[in-house]
């Protein structure tokens, strides 16, 4: 079973990486590494939010480093491979941040062009995101950032799906419970020698997997793909931190 | 009962039916052929006009470099003791473009084409002298309408790069499909023949780069 798997995640492991553009995961692509689960989760949740009150499409990649290409072209290939924005309205655009290189870019598809415009995106560059990363203060830099670019556009966010973080912060308590629980249990049971009153404990460590397989699809909160759009013409602006 | 008569009665619709085979096939043929013709020459002439509108994509970005540049220079100037060469510098090639309009003859050996191409180079180059020269005015890098400026002339620029990016793109893939079957024919037939590639300035595409190396670091 576990070597069938293993030869089916081989066999689409050169698929993947096929292409130079990086593969998208969501509104947040996290591949620098500079966001934990629980916050990359949350601003899923804002941008899916936004999407359904608007229709616009912004997504988040973070890269670990640019390999020597300029930061406009990488994001302009990814923003129109991504094919982010509606088809015909191409009303999208990408935050893209570089962990290593310290620079960052927002890129904004044509229809939008005319809300977020360059200047607009580099006064949020540079007075919203940047004043934050500098300190180290990622995340409510980038969220920060998202919101501004939110309110550049405008529109209203539309209801924001509670039910992936909050079954997933619940089922965590659980499992930290669960831990005491089983620390606890362990500790009688080498006092009492005796194991086989344990079966409630296994009961409940199980339960708690079964939830966490339940809530754990990412794609739970409703990204399901980008419009295909993919308009961009390379507006938007660049700045570092 | 076959009867020499029933053959032959039999045989002259056979024959008629060979016949038409032959006429359908030939037209069908026909049909194919000028049904592949018309949809290669279409193709064709869909991809010449993207590259038409890419050119003219390039056009409305380089009207809006040069309508950017009066506003930078008095900003510029209200910086104490800018450096005057620079400033010169940027005015004249604003100057020269001005009186130049989008050229349409885009052929190899156009002198219009050469001259606009250098006058618009010239400019770019100029400016982004011009704004490395301001990451040494901290009283501009303050200066909210600077920034500002600066962001929209990086952002035209960039555009620039891009559109002169998929031109580039476009022609290249134009010129292919010229030269590949069955347009090789149809572009013979229709006189349409292979275009030349422009060659654009790479002091343009790396404007957008040039200017964060310090930015912040004071």
């Amino acid at each position: 079973m576990l070597a069938k798997l293993a030869l089916l995640l081989c066999a689409f492991a050169p698929a993947a990486s096929s292409s130079d553009v990086p593969k998208n995961d969501g509104w947040v692509t996290d591949l620098g590494d500079m966001l934990t689960d629980s916050e990359e989760r949350s601003l899923e949740a804002l941008m899916e939010s936004y999407k359904s009150g608007t229709t616009h499409e912004i997504a988040l990649l973070t890269l670990p480093h640019l390999d020597g290409e300029p930061i406009e072209r990488l994001s302009l290939e990814i923003a129109r491979s991504w094919g982010i924005g509606g088809a015909a309205a191409n009303n999208g655009a990408l935050l893209v941040v570089s962990r290593d290189d310290h620079e960052l870019r927002i890129e904004v598809g044509r229809g939008l062009e005319g809300t977020l415009t360059d200047s607009v995106a580099g006064r949020i560059i540079r007075d919203v995101i940047t004043p934050d990363f500098k300190r180290g203060r990622f995340e409510p830099g980038m969220r920060s950032g998202l919101m501004a670019m939110h309110a550049a556009i405008g529109g209203d966010y539309g209801p924001i799906e509670r039910t992936q973080s909050a079954r997933r912060k619940s089922s965590s308590t659980i499992r930290l419970i669960v831990t005491i629980l089983v620390l606890l249990a362990m500790g009688l049971g080498n006092r009492g020698g005796r194991g086989g009153s344990n079966w409630p404990l296994w009961f409940l460590l199980g339960s708690s997997m079964d939830g966490r397989g339940g809530g754990g699809g990412r794609s739970g909160g409703g990204f399901s793909g980008f419009g295909g759009g993919g308009g961009f013409s390379g507006g938007g602006a660049s700045g570092g931190w | 009962m076959n009867t020499p008569n029933d053959n032959l009665r039999h045989s002259a619709p056979a024959r008629r039916g060979a016949v038409s085979r032959s006429v359908l096939i030939a037209l069908a043929l026909f049909v194919l052929l000028g049904g592949c013709s018309a949809l290669s020459y279409n193709g064709l002439v869909d991809k010449d006009e993207a590259i038409s509108e890419t050119w003219s994509k390039i056009g409305v970005q380089y009207q809006r470099r040069a309508e950017l540049i009066p506003q930078l220079v008095e900003t510029v100037k209200g910086a104490a003791n800018f450096e005057q060469e620079t400033i010169i510098a940027v005015t004249e090639a604003r100057a020269s473009v001005g009186k130049m309009s989008l050229p349409s003859d885009l052929s190899e050996g156009s002198e219009e084409l050469a001259t606009f191409m250098k006058a618009q180079q010239q400019l770019g180059s100029s400016l982004s002298r011009l704004l490395v020269v301001s990451e040494n005015y901290p009283a501009l890098r303050a200066n909210e309408s600077f920034l500002s400026l600066q962001d929209q002339l990086e952002g035209t620029a960039n555009r620039i790069a891009v559109a002169q990016q998929d031109y580039t793109e476009k022609v290249r893939s134009y010129n292919s499909k010229v030269r590949g079957i069955p347009g090789v024919f149809i572009a013979g037939a229709m006189g349409l023949e292979r275009k030349t590639q422009l060659e654009f300035d790479p002091v343009n595409q790396e404007l957008p780069t040039v200017d964060f190396s310090n930015f912040g670091d004071e």
